[in-house]
């Protein structure tokens, strides 16, 4: 703070030094950002930034110009473009080879991930071994006893534990035991009592007197699973085979599967009390008493002398163990205590040597099958019984059996009418019946179809309706395409049944054939004709049928055994097909007939570089982005020549087709590389801002070049005077030429790059101004010439005296200095170079009645863009 | 000049003027050297090029890298490099100067069969048999392939770079001719075959020997047939043909291992009829010199490569 503004202060009364005073208002410069950018997690991202990704930070969707939902290739499915895909063929001989797909096949990793997980849950469940140490706790395997059940413990590997059994083994319980807290002796002897169902008297759960015994406590008495059998056999339930009537009827329950049903679980809890109460009240008193007298005789030590708790059958054990010790082997040795000798012997796999095959055998079913009908006559009357002793085992039905007893017979269902018609009225009304229901054809099938079996002596013709044999006979239809005689003894069928003056024979079995098998053929002929009876009527004019028969396919039973001449017809088939295949190209090659026969042409697309080292141009060139060169000439177009023409560049171009330099600007609209771009390289927009370059307002040029002296001033007085004429000029004046200064506009446009490149150093900035300035009072700029040359070091590029006006911008920016125009003059454009040689060739057309202001449009651009240059290099 | 008084084709070079027998095997390829062609590279089934002075027979240098037999050799327009390729898959390019392979292109999947400069050495073209025809860059350092013509279906025997245009002849019987100008495939099917395309210096037409014993000379232009030249036996091998001086007569050594010539307009063998046999084996590769008038060279299965000047022209060079 000032002296002075403190002095101020302290005059107004206000403390120069209080913290209000020294508080700064003023913010200099523009602060910067946060040196660490608040990571907002909850920021808000425009959604095209948002992306989707998995749990494993997979992108799975992609834009929709980045591939879409992707599937495929980084998350792969299998290719790039996702799943595979298949063409479905269908193929009658290929069906066999499909192979069946699986839903793996379909599924990605995840999903092959969680198949697995679930696969190992169950693999877990699996290895549980249920019945590990509870199965032996069953009373029914009567063979298997402790040694047996030890033995095999010890023989077979140990069963994979369960994760429960894991842990409860490592809880300290053990196979055999139960699960739940360990019990003193006398808990164990009453849970054993309980178990077996007896009453519990005080006197049994006397322990005895061991100091050892009552020291430790116990594990609780296993609790035994009960094993549902699958029942597979056709006893009645609860039947096992052997019983007898009485025990069938309830009597032979052994004392240790009968007692009161209590509930089977891990331990008894306190109201599980097995009192009276509990028993069933609606059991069988007579069977409980029996039981207990028939076994108290037990020995009750038996029962923890097994050592894995359960039910033990004290009834086999005593009737197994007194045999095992008189039992031998067949060689003496007596078996060893604990086993039995099974009563089944061994049976033993038989094996027959392979029959030898007889030499120059082959194989002919068809032979075996002769054998077989050869013998079938006789057979009928064989199977007859067989088939009745098979399922009969008496041969008698029950009906029979029932009146053989003398029993009432059974209620019938309501009998019918029919069954007080005589047989011959049932067939009629049948008949009737059958007529009214299939039409007019179908007695034929329903006059056999009630009739009682035939006996198998007699051959019974069916009848078939002579209309419908005969339509049958016409309609051309072969039933039996396959077999040939069949068809004939069909068709003569139904010439027998066919009305004609001289009826045929009626068809005769045929030799070796049943009378059986006839009738039934015969039958299936009747069908036959009547399923397959031909259009009725006014229908079968509009069908012609076939005139070739065709019988299928031969088929050749037994096994396939060619021959030479079937292979060697097959060759030929075979030969003939690739004859038939070859194409006419080939054809036409072997023929020798080379030319358009044997030629393809098809595009190729030679690579870039490939036609770059070849110094080829590239024949089918890369559709070009749609250029912006129609708009973009328009708009200088509209710049240039001013609403007046309001035509676009092709407009420009038509006209100009008959000039040289226009000529060659023919095709310049198409974007193509022709003279009209040469230079240009491969960027098309190169340049183009020199055509829409809009001049800046003068003022900017004034701000920039203008100086603040006196004279200058002037200058600019008299220039904002006249500023006001010279712009209508320049319009009008690029207004009038267009056709022919497009052109050569388009030539001298490559120069635009080449002087756009300044090196700096050497880089002298010339300010052109427009015709119009140029045009306005000559002696004003001859007026300023002495100026000019007594500051001659300023003026940088200046080479001709009657040039056009220049400002030359150096060190000193301070004159404009302002020259005779010079009307037709080239110099006025900013030209370092001389034009390439190509756009020499095509320079303006002179139009005799070009006026000279008609020239400078075409320069603008290029001093407008010098122009733009210095602003740049200021 | 011969004692051959009327118009007609110059008579092939008989006269045995050398021998080249430094290979260990069968010389699968024998090219001049471009510009006088004073020189000849031979490959063989003994892995290794060789580089010998035609006119004193003597081997001038030993180019050996292969690690497998050497099938096709293509010497650059200068002289300062050649191309060769064979049964280890990638084409070599030799500076012959100091032989040693100054690019090793890799690429292909089969054996390689046939490698060709086109004309300023820019781009190499090998064909293989995994039916497949690599252009090479050996402008820029990048070793990819520019492009792979893969439109055959069977091994690529043979190839000819033009200026603008590729010839290939492949063993599934096409000819495809790639026009670079036209961007334009056309596909000849010649029936059999093909082991060898030879054009002639005005691109219009290609001598195309096929493995049906014939050698037939074929309009590039519309694929029609000009002339077809039989008689020798090529059932098997690739024995390539080529053009007599001025490209007046077809020669062509067969796998009788005798050397076939005809008359290119009237397609009938040259006297002798039938020729002499000249090697102990399939010749495997004929080639009339460039430039001189009667010079040719003969390359065989028996591990020779004969050079044959005419009885006249026996001047030193």
């Amino acid at each position: 703070m000032s002296s002075r503004l403190k002095k101020k202060l302290g005059n107004l009364g206000v403390d120069p030094s209080s913290a209000r005073a020294n508080e700064s208002f003023c913010l200099i410069g523009t602060p910067l950002p946060p040196l660490e950018k608040s990571k907002d997690t909850g920021e808000f991202v425009p959604l095209w930034k948002q992306d989707v990704r998995d749990e494993q930070g997979r992108r799975r969707l992609h834009g929709a110009f980045t591939g879409g939902f992707s599937a495929g290739y980084f998350n792969t499915v299998g290719s790039k473009e996702g799943w595979t895909p298949a063409t479905f063929v269908s193929s009658r001989s290929d069906r066999a080879k499909k192979k069946a797909s699986r839903p793996e096949d379909f599924m990605d990793e995840e999903d092959l991930q969680e198949l697995k997980d679930g696969r190992d849950v169950v693999d877990t469940t699996d290895e549980m071994d249920l019945a590990g140490g509870m199965k032996t706790g069953h009373g029914d395997d009567e063979e298997q006893d402790s040694v047996a059940r030890a033995l095999e413990a010890s023989m077979l590997p140990a069963a994979k534990d369960s994760a429960g059994a894991r842990i409860l083994k490592k809880m300290g319980w053990r196979i055999g035991q139960g699960i739940g807290p360990r019990v003193t002796l006398r808990q164990r002897k009453l849970q054993d009592l309980q178990a077996s169902g007896r009453r519990v008297v005080e006197a049994d759960i006397i322990v005895p007197d061991d100091e050892e015994a009552t020291k430790h406590t116990y594990a609780p008495r296993d609790t035994p699973i009960l094993v549902v059998e699958r029942k597979d056999n056709s006893h009645g339930l609860g039947y096992h085979p052997g019983m007898g009537l009485s025990e069938s009827v309830g009597g032979g329950r052994n004392g240790a599967a009968s007692g009161p049903k209590l509930a089977a679980g891990f331990g008894l809890g306190a109201l599980n009390d097995a009192d009276d109460d509990d028993v069933d009240v609606y059991d069988g008193g007579f069977a409980q008493n029996r039981n207990r007298t028939a076994y108290d005789i037990t020995d009750r030590e038996e029962d923890e002398k097994v050592s894995i708790g359960g039910k033990a059958d004290p009834r086999s054990r005593s009737s197994a163990m007194p045999a095992s010790s008189t039992q031998t082997f067949h060689d003496g040795k007596p078996v060893l205590a604990g086993f039995v000798l099974s009563d089944k012997p061994v049976a033993e796999d038989r094996w027959f040597p392979l029959a030898d095959v007889p030499k120059g055998w082959k194989p002919d079913p068809k032979r075996v099958w002769d054998k077989e009908n050869s013998q079938q006559p006789d057979g009928p009357s064989q199977t007859a019984p067989e088939k009745s002793d098979k399922w009969s085992r008496t041969g008698i039905s029950a009906d029979q059996r029932g009146s053989l007893l003398g029993e009432t017979p059974l209620p019938h269902a309501p009998r019918s009418v029919f069954d007080f018609m005589s047989q011959k009225d049932r067939e009629r009304l049948q008949n009737i019946a059958s007529r009214e229901r299939d039409g007019p054809t179908a007695d034929s099938a329903s006059t056999s179809a009630p009739r009682p079996a035939p006996l198998p002596s007699t051959i019974t013709i069916p009848r078939t309706d002579p209309h419908i044999a005969l339509a049958a006979l016409r309609g051309g239809f072969v039933p039996f395409a396959t077999n040939p005689a069949k068809q004939a003894r069909y068709t003569a069928y139904l010439e027998s049944q066919a009305p004609s003056d001289t009826p045929p024979p009626p068809p005769k079995p045929m030799p070796g054939q049943s009378v059986d098998e006839f009738n039934k053929e015969l039958e299936d002929y009747a069908k036959a004709a009547l399923i397959f009876k031909p259009l009725s009527g006014a229908m079968a004019g509009r069908f012609t049928s076939a005139t070739i028969v065709e019988h299928g396919p031969q088929l050749a039973e037994g096994l396939y055994t060619p021959t030479a001449e079937d292979l060697a017809r097959k060759d030929a088939a075979l030969q003939k097909a690739e004859e038939e295949k070859v194409t006419p190209k080939v054809h036409a090659a072997r023929m020798g007939m080379y030319g358009p026969m044997t030629r393809e042409t098809q595009t190729w697309q030679p690579a870039k570089l490939l036609c770059k080292r070849f110094r080829v141009k590239d024949p089918n060139p890369p559709p070009e982005v749609p250029t912006e060169a129609p708009p973009a000439s328009a708009a200088y177009a509209e710049q240039a020549a001013g609403a007046a023409s309001g035509a676009g560049w092709d407009q420009f171009t038509a006209p100009s087709g008959d000039g040289t330099g226009g000529s060659s600007m023919a095709s310049s609209s198409g974007g193509r590389r022709d003279l009209s771009n040469i230079g240009l390289g491969e960027d098309e927009a190169q340049g183009r801002d020199t055509l829409t370059y809009e001049r800046p307002a003068m003022d900017v040029f004034k701000a920039i070049f203008a100086s603040d002296d006196e004279d200058s001033d002037d200058d600019a007085k008299d220039d904002n005077a006249e500023e006001p004429p010279p712009l209508p000029t320049v319009q009008t004046a690029a207004a009038a030429p267009p056709p022919q200064t497009t052109p050569a506009l388009d030539v001298a446009m490559p120069d635009a790059p080449e002087t756009g490149v300044v090196d700096v150093g050497t880089f002298k900035p010339t300010f052109i101004p427009r015709e119009g300035k140029a045009k306005k009072d000559p002696n004003r700029a001859k007026d300023k010439k002495d100026k000019k040359k007594r500051e001659k070091v300023l003026v940088s590029f200046q080479e001709d005296e009657e040039g056009p006006l220049q400002i030359s911008v150096k060190d000193r920016p301070k004159k404009k200095r302002r020259k005779d125009k010079e009307p037709n003059d080239k110099d006025d454009m900013w030209v370092e170079k001389p034009a390439p040689d190509v756009v020499k060739e095509f320079t303006i057309p002179p139009t005799s009645s070009e006026p000279p202001m008609a020239e400078p449009p075409p320069s603008e651009p290029q001093a407008l863009k010098g122009r733009k240059r210095a602003i740049d290099f200021m | 000049m011969p004692p051959r008084a009327e118009r007609g084709p110059e008579p092939l070079p008989r006269q045995l003027h050398t021998t080249l027998s430094a290979h260990k095997g069968p010389v699968n390829v024998a090219r001049y050297a471009k510009g006088a062609a004073k020189y000849i590279l031979t490959g063989g089934q003994d892995r290794t090029v060789k580089l010998w002075n035609a006119n004193l027979g003597t081997e001038v240098k030993t180019f050996a890298a292969h690690g497998y037999e050497v099938l096709s050799i293509s010497v650059s327009h200068d002289n300062a490099q050649f191309a060769s390729s064979g049964g280890d898959r990638s084409v070599f390019v030799w500076d012959v100067g100091t032989a040693v392979t100054t690019r090793r292109l890799a690429g292909h999947m089969g054996k390689i069969h046939v490698v060709e400069f086109n004309e300023d050495a820019s781009v190499l073209a090998s064909g293989s048999f995994d039916s497949t025809v690599r252009l090479w860059d050996l402008r820029a350092q990048n070793r990819q392939a520019i492009q792979v013509l893969e439109e055959a279906r069977d091994a690529v025997q043979t190839l000819h770079v033009g200026s603008t245009y590729i010839t290939t002849g492949s063993l599934d019987g096409h000819v495809r001719t790639y026009d670079l100008r036209k961007g334009e495939l056309r596909s000849d099917y010649m029936g059999y075959p093909v082991t060898a395309v030879v054009p002639t210096q005005d691109s219009q037409t290609l001598l195309v020997t096929t493995v049906d014993s014939h050698i037939r000379l074929m309009d590039m232009t519309n694929g029609k047939l000009l002339n077809d030249f039989t008689g020798h036996t090529n059932t098997e091998y690739r024995c390539r043909a080529c053009f007599g001086h001025g490209e007046a007569t077809v020669v062509c050594g067969d796998e009788k291992a005798t050397v076939w010539a005809w008359d290119l307009l009237d397609a009938k063998p040259l006297q002798p009829n039938p020729p002499p046999k000249v090697h102990n084996k399939v010749i495997t590769w004929t080639e009339h010199h460039p430039i001189e008038k009667g010079e040719m060279l003969t390359a065989s299965a028996d591990g020779t490569v004969k050079v044959w000047r005419q009885a006249e022209t026996e001047q030193p060079m």
